[in-house]
């Protein structure tokens, strides 16, 4: 058991220790492609003494990593490479050491290095992946791009969940969606395998992971239900974590045994689970946040259109911090807005919000806002403008929603409308849409929420009466 | 010498008294220090060329002289204002939302000691007995979410709310509780999350302030103002108080005998003294004294239908249930509507009166709960169905909720049977909703053990909750903060996670 944990020990020397070699090497690498006269020319007879001790230390780091390598932390496809190119660092270096003891060597001196410069490069580079991960460099460089890395396993829905294999069907899909990362054959962080039945069974260095029977014993029940900011909890805090239904699954299996071939319907189903499980026979629920600025980039708009709308009594703002796209309201300049709103020509590009509520913007103006093409949000309720204004919207087909709420807008000028593909909700109370209208809209607009308002509260004669003491049971 | 002259002469001797005393040492050596270090940084910062940074970032910065300045969030907000109703002496998740069928087969049962051990409470003490929910329960809507039949109005907007089944605190003493949930910490000091919410956007009307705190139910919080003060950020932020019964501010119409021009002749002067006053001291508090006045006068002047909600229609009235003049929790929220409306980001309502330990009538659960209930009922469905009728649902979060829960036993304060049912504070589980802004309808997060006691999964802290409301309005809550005593503060200093799950 001491000499387990003092290898152990020594293993987690390397990520240290391999800083001596890489930094002594390559300063014996760059002192080899010095030329052989001229200024730098002297420092040539320190190589041979600095080759020495690079090579002394690369052995060391072998040592260690060969050790490190054996905790079965990481992943083994990209462990092997790594050792073989560590051991090839050292070779050569011996071999370069080597050629120094004989002088006819010297010719050979400025290849060797390159050679010496590009492998300590590429070890390196491979064992900053096995202990940062592989897209450790990248991801800010991706991020920075504004392209997504996550991958995500997509669940595929299961024809009849009763009929399905418990473990194979319903249980393995969440382990490898949120465990196989760390937990299976390419690496054994805690030296923990999940994929296989015997494996998962058998648990990690700390012992049994699942309990049969006993979801509440059981490790790994226990770790995915610590706080999310404890050092055990699972999985790890910047990797996709298990959803609620997915841990109430994994509970459930447990506390039914555990089993690896019974199928569903053979298990116990208690109330709770039994929508979570029906969930499964529909595709998982896609991410429908859509975001409220067009997706699109745009050019910065000019400063001085932004002054002179502000000027005109408007807020002006970018929507969020480094966006283009602007957000416009007016709720202190109601009064000239027809008078404002040419001002919005030069940005009609850069606007993605407008608020122009209980303004008096007149139909004319709307002839202005319907250039404002990148237009997501427009509220516009409470305004005098009619179905001949809306007319001059159609182009506006960014727009998501639209508050005509307090207009006289009627039926047929929403009509109009139906044409916009990104349209989400329509509000409409208090307009001049008629009663009869509303079947041939909702028809119209089969995907956009359309709000008529009008909404009532029954009235209650317990909102107005009082229980008083003498009531008491 | 006459009385007035004498009397005159005093006052003037204790001005100048007043005026000497203004001027300590310490201002002198402070005064120089500035202005010998102003001098040399001038000229370091000339011959660096530097001025102030043509970004447009650099107008989202705090100017002291403009603080209320409307200011872009760090990415677009779904939520453009939040409305935040706060039930101060925290109601019971047990008879409202939290449906617990295994508490009904338990009432009256001595309570195990494995619940009991290593746990404290406010009043309980010895052993209590359970106590079964004491209200009604039916599944609403499509989502099918439990709401007790103390809550008639809103089990038919259920489908417009996340509920959050298991919140957790660890304060269960009302006034650190209630600082902890609105500020991110149990002790004074820190600024509440509407003026955070000001802090970081100004206010989009310059005639209305950016937050606004209303309160209800007779008294204050129990923690005070505290929970809508700036803590240590500027105090311009902090929640402006509108009055609870009556008109919400004072002189809307000019009084007897003033004149329009005469109040905002005298508002200037006020200001002018004041800018005096911050030329000689330079304490950026004085431009918040400013502000505030000119503030007070816009909202009495510029927009005093605003403030008003006598002017609204008929309909209104009925669907609110409100009662103008009176002090009353339904006019509150029907203010909130109108402010929210106009641009104001951030409205805080404090409704007192729900802390049922079962002491007397009206703290009981039979009795005085159930018209609480019946006070919020009808005004906060109105408020849902309202905004969402104006199309201000998508753009404007709901938070309801009180500082901490209930417990599933009966409380026996110092041992004894109480006169009246009632439950204890409780820190382990309660239930708070929120609903518009961004937020998924007809959601049931987090789930408590079969008695309500404490919560199983999806556990939501206060600062979870502040999280998700400051990344609905635009705000990332690990990088949103202010520099204080030599270092960032947060709202949800370092903890804190956004619900995402409740998210649309």
């Amino acid at each position: 058991m001491i000499l387990l944990s003092l290898s152990e020990l020594i293993g987690r020397f390397h990520p240290a220790l391999v800083h001596l070699p890489i930094g002594i090497l390559a300063l014996a690498g760059l002192f080899l492609l010095l030329p052989a006269r001229g200024l730098l020319a002297p420092l040539r007879s320190s190589i041979t003494p600095i080759l020495l001790i690079g090579f002394i230390s690369a052995v060391f780091s072998c040592i260690t990593g060969y050790v490190l390598s054996g905790s079965g932390d990481y992943p083994e496809r990209l462990v092997g490479i790594h050792q073989w190119m560590g051991i090839g660092v050292t070779v050569v270096t011996g071999g370069i050491l080597l050629t120094r003891i004989k002088p006819s060597g010297e010719k050979w001196q400025w290849p060797l290095g390159i050679v010496l410069l590009l492998l300590l490069l590429f070890t390196g580079h491979q064992g900053g992946s096995l202990t940062h991960g592989e897209d450790y460099l990248m991801q800010p460089l991706n991020s920075m791009l504004g392209r997504d890395t996550t991958v995500i396993i997509k669940r595929k829905p299961l024809p009849d969940v009763q009929e399905a294999a418990a473990y194979a069907g319903v249980i393995q899909p969440v382990l490898q969606a949120k465990c196989f990362g760390c937990h299976s054959a390419s690496k054994q962080k805690g030296k923990l395998r999940m994929d296989q039945p015997a494996l998962l069974m058998k648990g990690g260095k700390n012992g049994e992971i699942i309990v049969p029977g006993k979801s509440a014993e059981s490790e790994m029940i226990i770790r995915i239900l610590l706080p999310k900011n404890d050092e055990h909890h699972m999985a790890p805090k910047d990797k996709p974590q298990a959803t609620e239904q997915e841990t109430a699954l994994l509970k459930w299996w447990i506390d039914n045994g555990a089993s690896f071939d019974k199928k569903v319907k053979e298990l116990a189903q208690p109330e709770p689970i039994r929508p979570v499980l029906l969930a499964l026979e529909h595709e998982e629920e896609e991410d429908k946040s859509i975001p409220n600025i067009p997706l699109s980039p745009v050019e910065q708009a000019d400063e001085q259109a932004i002054q002179a709308l502000r000027d005109a009594g408007a807020v002006v703002l970018p929507v969020a911090a480094g966006s283009h796209y602007l957000s416009a309201s007016f709720f202190t300049s109601t009064d000239s807005t027809d008078l404002i709103m040419p001002l919005l020509l030069p940005l009609k590009r850069q606007l993605a919000w407008i608020k122009l509520g209980n303004t008096k913007i007149s139909d004319a103006s709307l002839e202005i806002l319907g250039q404002c093409v990148n237009l997501t949000r427009l509220n516009l309720s409470h305004t005098p403008i009619t179905d001949k204004g809306l007319a001059y919207l159609a182009p506006l087909n960014q727009l998501q929603s639209l508050n005509l709420v307090g207009t006289s807008v009627t039926a047929s000028g929403v009509a109009a409308l139906k044409e916009w593909k990104n349209l989400q909700s329509l509000y409409l109370y208090h307009t001049n849409i008629q009663r009869e209208d509303w079947v041939e809209l909702k028809r119209l607009f089969p995907d956009v929420i359309l709000d008529s308002g009008g909404y009532k509260l029954q009235f209650l004669a317990t909102d107005t009466q009082q229980v008083k003491a003498s009531a008491r049971e | 010498m006459t009385q007035k002259e004498l009397h005159n002469e005093r006052l003037i001797k204790e001005a100048n008294e007043a005026r000497m005393r203004m001027h300590t040492r310490r201002h002198f050596l402070k005064e120089s220090a500035m202005g010998l270090g102003s001098l040399a940084l001038g000229a370091l910062l000339q011959s660096c060329g530097s001025g102030a940074p043509a970004l447009p970032e650099a107008a989202n910065l705090f100017d002291p002289a403009h603080p209320l300045t409307p200011k872009f969030p760090m990415f677009p907000a779904k939520a453009r204002s939040v409305i935040y109703l706060h039930m101060a002496g925290a109601p019971s998740q047990l008879e409202l939302f939290d449906y617990k069928p295994e508490l009904m087969k338990l009432d009256g049962i001595e309570c195990p000691p494995s619940l009991l051990e290593g746990k404290r409470f406010a009043f309980i003490r010895g052993v209590p007995k359970m106590l079964g929910p004491q209200a009604k329960f039916k599944q609403h809507g499509q989502s099918g979410a439990w709401i007790s039949d103390r809550l008639p109005h809103l089990s038919t907007v259920a489908d417009e709310i996340s509920f959050l089944k298991a919140c957790t605190t660890d304060q269960f003493n009302h006034a650190p509780a209630q600082l902890l949930i609105h500020t991110g910490s149990p002790r004074l000091g820190r600024p509440s999350i509407g003026s955070w919410a000001t802090y970081g956007l100004g206010s989009e009307n310059q005639n209305l302030p950016g937050f606004v705190a209303l309160t209800s139910g007779g008294s204050f919080p129990d923690a005070g103002k505290s929970v809508w003060g700036s803590g240590f950020l500027p105090s311009v932020y902090q929640g402006v108080q509108c009055r609870s019964q009556g008109d919400p501010v004072l002189f809307i119409n000019d009084p007897k005998g003033m004149s329009r021009d005469m109040r905002k002749a005298s508002i200037d002067a006020i200001n002018e003294v004041n800018q005096e006053e911050y030329k000689e001291y330079n304490d950026p508090e004085t431009l918040s004294r400013i502000a505030q006045y000119e503030m007070a006068y816009k909202m009495q002047i510029s927009v005093p239908e605003v403030m008003n909600i006598n002017n609204e229609p008929q309909y209104i009235h009925e669907m609110y249930g409100t009662q103008p003049g009176r002090e009353s929790f339904a006019n509150n929220v029907l203010l909130a509507r109108k402010l929210v409306e106009n641009g104001v980001r951030f409205v805080q309502l404090f409704d007192w009166g729900w802390d049922t330990h079962g002491t007397s009538a009206d703290g009981s659960l039979n009795i005085g709960f159930i018209n609480k209930c019946r006070s919020i009922d009808k005004s906060i469905t109105a408020l849902i169905l309202d905004l969402k009728q104006r199309g201000l649902l998508e753009e404007t979060l709901i938070v309801w909720g009180g500082e901490f829960g209930r417990t599933p036993m009966q409380e026996n304060r110092e041992g004894k049977e109480m006169m009246f049912k009632g439950r204890d504070h409780h820190v382990d589980a309660f239930t708070c909703w929120m609903a518009g802004g961004g937020v998924k309808g007809g959601v049931s997060y987090g789930e408590t053990d079969e008695i309500g006691y404490s919560s199983i999964s999806g556990k939501v802290t206060a600062f979870d909750m502040q999280a998700t409301i400051l990344n609905q309005l635009g705000f990332d809550h690990e990088k949103f903060t202010y520099q204080f005593q030599g270092r960032p503060f947060r709202l949800t200093d370092v903890e804190g996670e956004v619900i995402r799950d409740i998210l649309a």
